[in-house]
C-alpha cells in the first residue's frame, strides 16, 4: 500500500478507531484521555482530507480497496472529503472551547467521532451501498446526541427528523437496489462497474426515469427539498452545536452528493420529468423558505432556515445538468458547509453570552465583542455569497448554468441574493449594531477569546482561501465532471 | 516598474491593485488597536498606488490590455482577471488615486480622535482595492466581483459609528438597495455572457461592430440596473442620503467622488462597446434627468450640510447619466472628473466645518465661519463657484457641455424632422415631447444648483454664528487644510488643460488629466459647434442661452441671499408646507418603509405561518395521526384473532402468487 493510500484511508479509519478507543477508555480513563483521543481522531481526519485533496489534485487518481469496499476519490468527492475533514475538526475544537458545559463529554465525543468516521467514509467510498451505509452510520449519533444533549423540544424534533430521514433513506435505498438490479446481472454496487453497465445501455428509459424519481424523492427528503423540509430547521435548532455543524454542514450534503455522483451520471439522460419537478421545488426552496427565513426572530432558527433555503440553489445546479451547474453545486456545498458551521458556532456564542438568540431583544453587541462582530460579519457575508468567499463561485456558476433553463428560472434563482442579503444583514444589524439592549448591556465586555476564535478562524480561512483561489477546488472538479457524459449533453 | 525589477509578469497594475488590499489586511489583523499604525499603512499604500498610477499614466501611451489570468473555470464557463487600461480607465484611475490620496490624508486629521482607526483605515484601503479592480476590469464578471467588494466596503464604512440606530439602518439600506440593483446587473451579465460567449469588453465591441443587432434592449436595461443601484438613481436613490451616516471622509471618497461614479463609469464602458441600445439610452436620459431635477429640489429641504451635498451628488450623477444616455461618453467622464474634484472639496469642507463645530451638522446652527476658518472658506468658495458653473471654473465646462448636448439633441430632432418653425416641434409627437421634457429637467437641475449651493454657503460661512459650537470653531490642522486647498485649486483649474489646447501638461500625456474627455471635448468644440451653428443658420441661440444662464445664476444667487442670507431658512419659517414637501423627498422613504414593514415582512410572516400550518402542521401531523390510527386498528386485530399470523401469512402468499402470475 502506498503512502498516499494510507494517508487517504486513515481519514476514515482514524475517527472510527479513536471512537472505539475513546468508548473503551471512557469507562476507566479520565476525560482528558478521551479528549486527546478525540483530538487525534479529528486531527488525523483533517490532515488526511487536506493531503488527499492535494494528492488528488496533483496525481489525478486515488483508488484503493479497503475493509469497507472500494474506496477512492474523484474531483467531487475530494472536495467533499476536505469539507468533512475541516468541519469535523472545527466542530471538535468548538466542543473543546465552547463556553457551554456539556455533561458527559466523553460520550458526546464518542458520538462525534463515530459521526466523523461515517462522514469521512461516506465521501471516500466508491461503492454506492457503502456510501449509503456510512450515511446511516453517521445519522445514528446525530439522533442520540439530539435526544441526550438537545434543546427544550428535542424529543419531538428528533422524532420528526428520524421519521423523515429514515423514510427518505429507505426510498433512496430502494432506488439504489433497483439501480443495481436493473443494470447488472452480477448485482454490483461499485460505482465504476455500475457506470460501465449503464453505458453499455440495456436499461429502459422508463425504468431509468422511475428509479431516478424514487431516488430524487428519497434524497430530496434528506436534503430538505421543499415540501420535505420541515424536519430540518427544528433539528438544527434543537441539536447541540457540534452536531448542527456536522449535520447541516456535511451530512445533509449526502443527498446532493449521491445525486451528483450516482443518480445523474447513471440516470440523468432519462430524468427530464423529475428534473423539471426538482427545478420548481428548488425555486420554492429559494424563495418561499427564503421568505420564512426573513420571518424568523431567533438567530439559530434563522440560520437553520437559511440552510434549507440554500439547498434550493444546490438542487437547481444539479437540475441544470451541466458541468457548470453540478460544479457550482459542489462549490456551494463546500462554501455553505463551512459558513453554516461558523454561524452555528456564533449562535451558541450569542446564546451563551446573552442567554437568548432572540434578535429583537439583542442589539449593539458590537461594543461588547468587536472581534466577534467582525468575524460574524465575515461569516454572514460568506453565507450570502459575497465574492471573496467560496460560496460566491458556487452561486454565480449555478446562476450562469440556469440560463439554459430559461431567463425566468434564472431570474427567480438570482432573486435569492436579495432575500439572503435582507435576512443576513438584518441579523448583523439587530444583533451587533445600534444601541445596546438590556440583555446586551448586562453581559458587559465579553469578546471571544483566542481559544474560541480558533474554530471560526479555521472555517473562515478555508472559505477565503477558496474564495480567492477557487481553482484549488474547481480544477479537479472540472476534470471529473467533464468526463461524465450526463453533464456534457448541452455543453458545446 | 515591477516587471523590470522582478523580471516577471507581476505588473505595476497588479501592484496598484494589491497594495491597498495588503494594507487593509494588515490594518484589520494587526493594527486594530494601534494609534497611528493603521493610518500610516493606509496613507502609504494610497501614496504608493498614486505613484504607480502616475507612472502608468505618464509612461505608456495608447491603450493596453494585459494578458488575462483565468481565475475560475467549470465546463465551458470561465472567469478571467485581466486589465484594460484605455482612455476611460486612465481617466478614472487618476481621479480615484489622486482624490483618494488626498482624502486619505484628510482622514488622518479628521479621524484623529476616533477609537476604531484600524477598522476605518482598513475599510478605506479595502475600498481603494475594490475600486481599482472596477476601473481596471476588462470583463463584466471581474467588474461585478469588485462591484460587490465596493458595496461591502461602503457598507462597513457607513456602519463605522455602529452604535447609533441611524447608521445601523443606513448601512443595511445601502447594501440591500445595491443588491437590488445587482440583481438586475448580474442577470444582465449572465445574459451578455450567453449572447457573446464572453463578457470581455474588447471581444464584445468586436462582435457588436460585426453585428450591431446583438445588442438587446432588455439586456442593456438589466445592465443599467447596476448603475441605478450604485449611482443611486430612480428608484434606488434612497440609500445615498442615509449613507451620510458614515464618517465625512467616507462620504467624500465613496459616496460623492468615486464609488457612486463607478455606475457612470460602467455605463460609459457599456456605451463605448456599443451595448446601450437607443431605447436603453433614452431610458437613462429620462430617469437621470428626472433625478437631477428632483434631487435639486430636495436639496433645498435639508438642514444637514452633508445631506444637502448628498442630494447635489444625486443631481450631478443624474447629469452624468444624461450625458451617457445622449452618447456623449467623453463629456460624462469629464463631468465625473470635475465633479470628483469639486464635490470631494465640498465634502471635505463639510468635514472640516463639522469637525470644527464638534460634530454639529445643521447648517443653520453654523454661520459666520468664513472669518474663523478662512482656508476652509476659500476652498468652499472655489468649489461652490465650480459647481454652480461660473465661467472658467472647472465645473463650468463640463456642466455647460451637458446642457448644450441636451439642447443639441433637442435641436437635432427638430432639424431632422425638417420642421420649419418652433411650433412645429409640437407635431413631432412623443419623441419631441420627450426631448423637450428631458431638456427642461436638465435645465431646471442646472438652475437649482446655484440656489441650494448658495444656501449652503450663506448659511455656513456668512452671517453670524448661530450656536455656541460655531462661536468656538477654529481652523483645523494642516492634514485637513492642505487637501482642501489642493482640491479647491483643482475645482478652479481642473479643466484648463483640456480647454486651452495650447496648455500641454507633462508632454501632452496628462493634457487636462482626462485624455478621452479632452479629446472628445476638443473634437466637439471644433466640429460640434460649427455643425451646431450651421444647423441654426447663424442664429445666436447658444450665446444667448449661455448668457441667459449666467444671468439666471446671478439672479438665483440673489434670491438665495434673500431667502437664506439671514441665517435662517425663509421657506421653512414662512411656507412650512412647501418645505415639508421638499423635505419629504418624494415620500420614497415612507413608501419603501411601508412596503418593507407592512408588505414584505408581513408576507414573509404569512408564508412562514402557512409553512407551519400546512406543511408542518397539517401534512406532517396529519400523516402521524393516520399512521397512529392505522396502528390502533392493526393492533386491535392482532389482539382479537389468535390465529391472525396464519391468516396474514396465507393472505401474503396469495398476494405474492397473484403478482407473480400476472
Amino acid at each position: 500500500m502506498e503512502i498516499s493510500e494510507i494517508t487517504f484511508l486513515s481519514g476514515v479509519y482514524a475517527p472510527l478507531i479513536c471512537a472505539v478507543l475513546a468508548f473503551a477508555f471512557s469507562k476507566f480513563a479520565g476525560e482528558l484521555a478521551v479528549k486527546s483521543v478525540a483530538f487525534f481522531g479529528c486531527a488525523i481526519a483533517l490532515a488526511s482530507s487536506v493531503l488527499t485533496a492535494v494528492f488528488y489534485a496533483k496525481n489525478g487518481v486515488l483508488e484503493v480497496s479497503s475493509a469497507f469496499g472500494q474506496m477512492g476519490v474523484n474531483g467531487v468527492s475530494s472536495a467533499m472529503y476536505l469539507l468533512a475533514g475541516i468541519v469535523g475538526f472545527a466542530a471538535f475544537l468548538w466542543t473543546m472551547v465552547s463556553p457551554v458545559k456539556i455533561r458527559g463529554i466523553s460520550t458526546y465525543l464518542v458520538c462525534m467521532l463515530f459521526m466523523q468516521g461515517g462522514l469521512m467514509g461516506m465521501f471516500a467510498s466508491q461503492n454506492v451501498l457503502w456510501m449509503y451505509a456510512f450515511h446511516e452510520f453517521a445519522l445514528v449519533p446525530t439522533f442520540i446526541a439530539m435526544c441526550v444533549w438537545g434543546g427544550e423540544n428535542r424529543k419531538s424534533a428528533a422524532m420528526e427528523m428520524a421519521v423523515y430521514l429514515t423514510l427518505g433513506a429507505l426510498l433512496a435505498l430502494l432506488g439504489i437496489i433497483a439501480l443495481a438490479f436493473v443494470s447488472t446481472s452480477t448485482l454490483t454496487f461499485n460505482l465504476r462497474e455500475l457506470a460501465d453497465a449503464f453505458a453499455s445501455g440495456n436499461i429502459g428509459a422508463k425504468s431509468a426515469g422511475v428509479i431516478f424519481a424514487v431516488l430524487a424523492v428519497g434524497l430530496g427528503a434528506l436534503v430538505s427539498l421543499f415540501p420535505l423540509h420541515s424536519w430540518a430547521p427544528k433539528t438544527y435548532n434543537e441539536a447541540p452545536a457540534a452536531f448542527s455543524m456536522l449535520h447541516a454542514g456535511v451530512l445533509k450534503k449526502f443527498g446532493l452528493y449521491l445525486l451528483i455522483q450516482v443518480a445523474v451520471p447513471l440516470l440523468g439522460a432519462n430524468a427530464g420529468l423529475s428534473m423539471g419537478a426538482i427545478t420548481v421545488l428548488a425555486l420554492l426552496n429559494v424563495i418561499l423558505i427564503g421568505l420564512c427565513t426573513m420571518a424568523q426572530n431567533d438567530f439559530k432558527m434563522m440560520v437553520s432556515y437559511s440552510s434549507v433555503s440554500h439547498m434550493g440553489l444546490c438542487f437547481l445546479g444539479i437540475a441544470s445538468m451541466s458541468v457548470l451547474g453540478a460544479g457550482g453545486t459542489v462549490m456551494i456545498m463546500f462554501g455553505h458547509g463551512l459558513s453554516v458551521a461558523a454561524l452555528f458556532i456564533f449562535a451558541e456564542i450569542i446564546k451563551s453570552r446573552f442567554s437568548t438568540c432572540d434578535m429583537p431583544s439583542l442589539g449593539g453587541a458590537y461594543k461588547n465583542m468587536p472581534v466577534c462582530a467582525g468575524l460574524f460579519v465575515a461569516a454572514v457575508l460568506a453565507n450570502i455569497g459575497l465574492p471573496g468567499f467560496a460560496n460566491f463561485w458556487g452561486e454565480i456558476s449555478v446562476f450562469a448554468a440556469l440560463w439554459s433553463k430559461g431567463a425566468a428560472v434564472c431570474a427567480l434563482a438570482v432573486s435569492g441574493i436579495i432575500i439572503s442579503a435582507i435576512y443576513g444583514l438584518r441579523a448583523v444589524a439587530s444583533i451587533f449594531f445600534g444601541a445596546q439592549s438590556d440583555a446586551v448591556k448586562k453581559a458587559g465586555n465579553c469578546d471571544i477569546s483566542w481559544k474560541e476564535r480558533s474554530p471560526i478562524l479555521i472555517l473562515l480561512l478555508a472559505l477565503i482561501l477558496v474564495g480567492f483561489a477557487p481553482k484549488l477546488i474547481t480544477v479537479p472538479l472540472d476534470e471529473t465532471l467533464g468526463g461524465i457524459p450526463a453533464y456534457n449533453l448541452t455543453d458545446k | 516598474m515591477f516587471s523590470s525589477i522582478l523580471g516577471c509578469e507581476f505588473s505595476d497594475m497588479w501592484a496598484m491593485l494589491l497594495a491597498p488590499l495588503f494594507a487593509a489586511a494588515l490594518s484589520a489583523f494587526f493594527l486594530r488597536r494601534s494609534k497611528w499604525g493603521a493610518a500610516a499603512v493606509s496613507v502609504l499604500s494610497a501614496t504608493f498606488a498614486l505613484i504607480l498610477a502616475m507612472g502608468l499614466l505618464l509612461g505608456e501611451s495608447g491603450d493596453s490590455a494585459s494578458k488575462s489570468v483565468e481565475i475560475f473555470k467549470l465546463g465551458g464557463f470561465s472567469i478571467n482577471f485581466g486589465f484594460l487600461f484605455d482612455e476611460i480607465s486612465k481617466n478614472m484611475v487618476f481621479v480615484v488615486c489622486f482624490v483618494g490620496w488626498l482624502i486619505h490624508i484628510f482622514s488622518v486629521g479628521y479621524m484623529d480622535k476616533d477609537d476604531a482607526k484600524g477598522r476605518f483605515f482598513g475599510g478605506l484601503s479595502f475600498f481603494m482595492f475594490s475600486m481599482t479592480g472596477i476601473m481596471l476590469a476588462d470583463n463584466l464578471f471581474m467588474m461585478f466581483i469588485f462591484w460587490e467588494f465596493v458595496g461591502f466596503s461602503s457598507y462597513m464604512l457607513i456602519a463605522h459609528y455602529a452604535d447609533t440606530e441611524y447608521s445601523k439602518m443606513a448601512s443595511k439600506k445601502a447594501f440591500i438597495a445595491n443588491r437590488v440593483g445587482d440583481f438586475g446587473f448580474l442577470i444582465g451579465i449572465i445574459w451578455c455572457y450567453h449572447v457573446f460567449g464572453t463578457t470581455e469588453f474588447g471581444a464584445i465591441a468586436t462582435a457588436l461592430k460585426a453585428n450591431p443587432s446583438l445588442a438587446l434592449t432588455p439586456m442593456a436595461l438589466l445592465l443599467i440596473c447596476g448603475f441605478l443601484g450604485k449611482s443611486a438613481q430612480f428608484p434606488l436613490q434612497v440609500w445615498l442620503t442615509d449613507a451620510m451616516a458614515g464618517p465625512t471622509p467616507v462620504s467624500a471618497l465613496i459616496h460623492a467622488a468615486t464609488m457612486v461614479a463607478a455606475g457612470v463609469f460602467m455605463t460609459v464602458r457599456l456605451g463605448v462597446v456599443g451595448l446601450l441600445t437607443p431605447v436603453a439610452s433614452g431610458f437613462m436620459v429620462l430617469i437621470c434627468s428626472l433625478m437631477a431635477m428632483c434631487a435639486g429640489f430636495w436639496a433645498l429641504g435639508q438642514r444637514d450640510i452633508k445631506k444637502t451635498l448628498a442630494y447635489s451628488t444625486l443631481a450631478h450623477l443624474g447629469l452624468m447619466g444624461v450625458a451617457v444616455g445622449l452618447g456623449a461618453y467623453g463629456i460624462a467622464m469629464m463631468h465625473l472628473t470635475m465633479h470628483a474634484f469639486f464635490k470631494a472639496a465640498l465634502f471635505l469642507v463639510a468635514g472640516s466645518v463639522i469637525y470644527a463645530c464638534h460634530h454639529e451638522q445643521d447648517m443653520f446652527k453654523m454661520g459666520g465661519l468664513a472669518r474663523k476658518m478662512p482656508i476652509t472658506a476659500l476652498a468652499a468658495f472655489l468649489a461652490t463657484c465650480s459647481i454652480i458653473s461660473v465661467p472658467f471654473f472647472a465645473g463650468y465646462y463640463s456642466k455647460e457641455m451637458i446642457l448644450n448636448i441636451s439642447l443639441l439633441s433637442l435641436v437635432n430632432e427638430y432639424v431632422n424632422a425638417s420642421v420649419s418653425d418652433v411650433s412645429g416641434l409640437c407635431r413631432l409627437g412623443a419623441l419631441g415631447a420627450f426631448k423637450i421634457a428631458t431638456f427642461a429637467f436638465v435645465l431646471i437641475a442646472a438652475l437649482l444648483t446655484p440656489l441650494y449651493m448658495a444656501r449652503l454657503f450663506f448659511a455656513v460661512f456668512l452671517g453670524k454664528p448661530m450656536s455656541e459650537k460655531a462661536v468656538k470653531a477654529r481652523e483645523n490642522s494642516l492634514f485637513m487644510t492642505i487637501p482642501l486647498v489642493v482640491l479647491g485649486v483643482f475645482s478652479l483649474a481642473g479643466a484648463w488643460g483640456a480647454v486651452f489646447g495650447g496648455l500641454k501638461w507633462l508632454g501632452g500625456k496628462m493634457s487636462g488629466l482626462m485624455p478621452l474627455s479632452a479629446e472628445n471635448f476638443m473634437a466637439f468644440s471644433q466640429t460640434g459647434w460649427e455643425h451646431f451653428h450651421k444647423m441654426i443658420e447663424g442664429d445666436v441661440l447658444f450665446d444667448w442661452a449661455g448668457a441667459m444662464l449666467l444671468v439666471c445664476t446671478l439672479i438665483l444667487i440673489l434670491i438665495a441671499y434673500f431667502l437664506y442670507g439671514r441665517g435662517e431658512d425663509k421657506i421653512e419659517s414662512d411656507h412650512p408646507i412647501m418645505y415639508h414637501i421638499l423635505e419629504k423627498h418624494g415620500w420614497f422613504d415612507d413608501v419603501y418603509n411601508y412596503y418593507v414593514l407592512k408588505v414584505q415582512q408581513r408576507f414573509a410572516v404569512l408564508i412562514n405561518a402557512l409553512d407551519m400550518l400546512l406543511i408542518q402542521g397539517f401534512a406532517v401531523k396529519g400523516l402521524a395521526l393516520i399512521s397512529r390510527l392505522l396502528g390502533l386498528v392493526i393492533k386491535s386485530w392482532h389482539v382479537k384473532w389468535v390465529s391472525s399470523y396464519v391468516v396474514w401469512m396465507v393472505l401474503g402468499l396469495l398476494a405474492a402468487f397473484i403478482i407473480l402470475a400476472v
